[in-house]
């Protein structure tokens, strides 16, 4: 894939959209990759005695998710900053979208502003966040 | 006039968004709003000048606060030096009915947000502790919302007949403009806006 350059960017525009695989498989593949061995992400029934509504997707996967959505946009840019805000849990076997859109541009630096959010189902916002990427060009 | 009430910027702690972008999005989008209220959680921004990006943008650009309650959040329009002095807006426990009070005795409005979510929200404490005398305005639609949280505060507001407004909630650029209040007059400035709310003349609009 082509470098996406600087110039060919405009402000207001829209990241590709990328559903996510958020199986129970799959985090399970995750947590044991990052020796994570909370129960609140691969068992539903241990995070529903903590409270929660079932087993939720690791925030830094649920980053390290969006930051592949950029690079797929931009192969070869740079995340300069990546920022996220958890609003809601984000739900193991749910169907999540992941979106992005370019909120500000800096000329000097060749970098742009992304806002970043992971959506369910129901649209509603469960991450969102910003990143700051610099672009070839 | 179409005013999107409930808006944070890079000023308030968990804000991601500059106010010139918010204005670059609402036009490249021709997002049919005519202004917006900063409303920086637990301050009032009376320092930032933004004539310049009104003028620049066509837009309105008004300044309000978002206080914390014994009920939840509370949206504070109208706020001046007397209002600033009545209480501590940095507190997270302020009592709501201080609010109300001392928000009408010094010419402003206190409007609580969000009330369908949890614990920032006034539902549950009005199950648990009832009702607090002075509330007229709620945000029923809320841009932040999530599971029914919307639906919970119109049943609030129909239930003690509360007028409601409409607000985003943004946090970042993209999500300004996505819930509204419409208004029957021309808003020019913050005293507009409070003669407005108190008069009752407005509608929520969520565009989600």
């Amino acid at each position: 894939m082509s470098a996406r350059s600087f110039d060919d960017v405009s402000f207001g525009d829209d990241l590709e959209e990328m559903k996510t695989d958020v199986s129970l498989d799959r985090i399970k593949r995750f947590t044991g990759a990052a020796g994570m061995t909370f129960e609140r992400f691969t068992n539903h029934e241990a995070a529903r005695k903590e409270g929660l509504p079932g087993a939720i997707v690791p925030g830094i996967m649920s980053q390290g998710i969006l930051a592949a959505m950029i690079h797929r946009w931009a192969p070869g840019s740079t995340i300069v900053k990546i920022d996220t805000v958890f609003r809601a849990p984000l739900l193991v076997d749910s169907d999540p979208v992941c979106r992005g859109v370019v909120t500000d541009m800096n000329k000097a630096d060749r970098t742009v502003e992304v806002d970043l959010t992971i959506v369910n189902e129901a649209n509603e916002t469960r991450v969102l966040g910003t990143a700051t990427v610099r672009l070839e060009g | 006039m179409i005013v999107d009430l409930h808006n944070h910027s890079i000023k308030s702690d968990d804000g991601r968004a500059k106010v010139e972008n918010y204005c670059q999005w609402i036009s490249k989008r021709g997002l049919e709003v005519d202004g917006f209220v900063l409303t920086e959680h637990r301050q009032f921004d009376g320092d930032s000048d933004y004539r310049p990006l009104e003028d620049a943008h066509g837009l309105r650009i008004l300044k309000g606060a978002e206080v914390e309650t014994d009920y939840g959040h509370v949206l504070v329009f109208g706020v001046n030096e007397d209002l600033l002095q009545a209480f501590d807006f940095t507190r997270l426990d302020l009592p709501l009915e201080l609010v109300i009070r001392e928000s009408e005795r010094c010419g402003a409005i206190a409007v609580p947000c969000h009330p369908g979510r949890a614990t920032v929200g006034m539902c549950a404490h009005y199950e648990a502790r009832g009702a607090v005398d002075g509330v007229r305005v709620i945000e029923t639609y809320n841009g932040g919302s999530r599971g029914g949280e919307n639906e919970d505060a119109i049943a609030l507001a129909e239930r003690y007949g509360y007028s409601g407004i409409g607000g985003s909630d943004a946090h970042i650029v993209s999500h300004i403009g996505r819930c509204v209040t419409r208004f029957d007059r021309e808003i020019r400035d913050e005293q507009d806006l409070v003669d407005a709310l108190t008069d009752g003349k407005f509608e929520a609009i969520s565009w989600i």
